[in-house]
């Protein structure tokens, strides 16, 4: 009895499952009914089980019924969850665009056939040494920032010399200055197997020769960028 | 007259009376019930349903001893523990269903909050 007193005043319950709970009052006044005749004891218990078993199911549906209600909400809110958060990874590529176009201005990279290439210049370094000198580092360290931000991009780091002296010598001078650059890179923490190193000496000279001016251009380190996916062009 | 009366004296008692028929349409029901309280995955796990088996179990037993009213009221009583059964089934997916949802939402959050 006590059990269809409960839900009898739940009006959720009421709502979600009338007709259980119908069936559970209708069973329960005939268990009253029989408990008022000198009919069977067992006819009492029964309809009283009866009675009490509705009122479980009347419950157990209604339950049920505010659960479904509960998801469907729910479910919207994934929905719209799920767009913001479509949103926002569009928002974030779109910037991250913006963002590498912004860096590889600061670079002063130039786009050439080979890719994106950034010179240093013959002053980076003490004269005819393959030591880097201290004014080198401001720019370096920006390739450095670049390559942290860039996590896949690489790096061919080529070495050339304009063609005074031995061909033999300007070649390991040229390779000397691009190992400099380099080590310097890795020293910061930027791993080896990002960084190629090569030397062309005299080859591939981007001035004239004759004038000092010229040989001071030809004395110069190159850094050649990869693609987005780490790709470099052959080397020359 | 006399013979009603006779009648619900011996309702008293368990042996057959003439209003007693064999409750064959209330085991029909009963085991339906049982079927669907299955279809929708209750098992002998399914406390109401194992008292349900066991019910009708004994209201099959009762109709071959011509205990017609016995059978019925068990058949009666199990029809209503394998729904029973059933409800309870249906209620635990749908609170599991929202607790997928909430755990989903949660992810989704996160997600959101990682690109923000």
């Amino acid at each position: 009895m006590a059990v269809f007193e409960g839900i009898s005043e739940a009006p959720q319950i009421l709502q979600d499952a009338p007709k259980d709970v119908v069936r559970a009052g209708e069973s329960l006044a005939r268990a009253k009914q029989f408990a008022g005749y000198w009919g069977s004891a067992e006819d009492v218990i029964h309809y009283a089980y009866l009675s009490k078993r509705y009122s479980e199911i009347a419950r157990q549906h209604s339950e049920q019924i505010q659960n479904q209600r509960r998801a469907t909400q729910l479910n919207m809110e994934l929905e719209r969850l799920r767009q913001a958060v479509q949103e926002a990874k569009l928002l974030d590529i779109q910037s991250q665009d913006r963002w590498l176009e912004d860096q590889l201005i600061s670079l002063a990279a130039a786009e050439t056939d080979r890719g994106l290439v950034m010179t240093l210049g013959d002053v980076l370094f003490r004269a005819a040494s393959a030591e880097l000198d201290a004014s080198a580092n401001r720019t370096l360290l920006k390739v450095v920032h670049f390559l942290q931000l860039n996590p896949k991009r690489r790096v061919r780091i080529e070495g050339y010399t304009d063609n005074r002296g031995d061909a033999a010598e300007n070649l390991a001078l040229s390779k000397a200055r691009a190992q400099a650059v380099g080590d310097f890179i890795q020293s910061i923490g930027i791993d080896a197997g990002r960084i190629e190193i090569v030397g062309y000496g005299e080859q591939h000279r981007i001035a004239e020769n004759a004038s000092a001016r010229g040989r001071a251009q030809n004395r110069r380190v190159e850094i050649l960028f990869s693609d987005e996916n780490g790709q470099l062009s052959n080397p020359r | 007259m006399i013979r009603h009366l006779f009648c619900m004296l011996l309702m008293t008692a368990v042996a057959g009376c003439a209003s007693d028929p064999a409750p064959t349409e209330q085991l029909r029901l009963t085991e339906q019930a049982m079927a669907q309280a299955r279809a929708v995955g209750a098992s002998e796990q399914t406390p109401a349903l194992a008292l349900a088996q066991e019910r009708l179990a004994a209201a099959t037993e009762a109709m071959k001893g011509e205990r017609y009213r016995e059978a019925r009221l068990l058949a009666e009583q199990a029809e209503l523990d394998a729904r029973l059964a059933e409800a309870r089934v249906l209620n635990d997916k749908s609170e599991q269903e929202l607790a997928e949802l909430h755990r989903r939402i949660a992810r989704m959050r996160e997600q959101l909050g990682a690109l923000q």
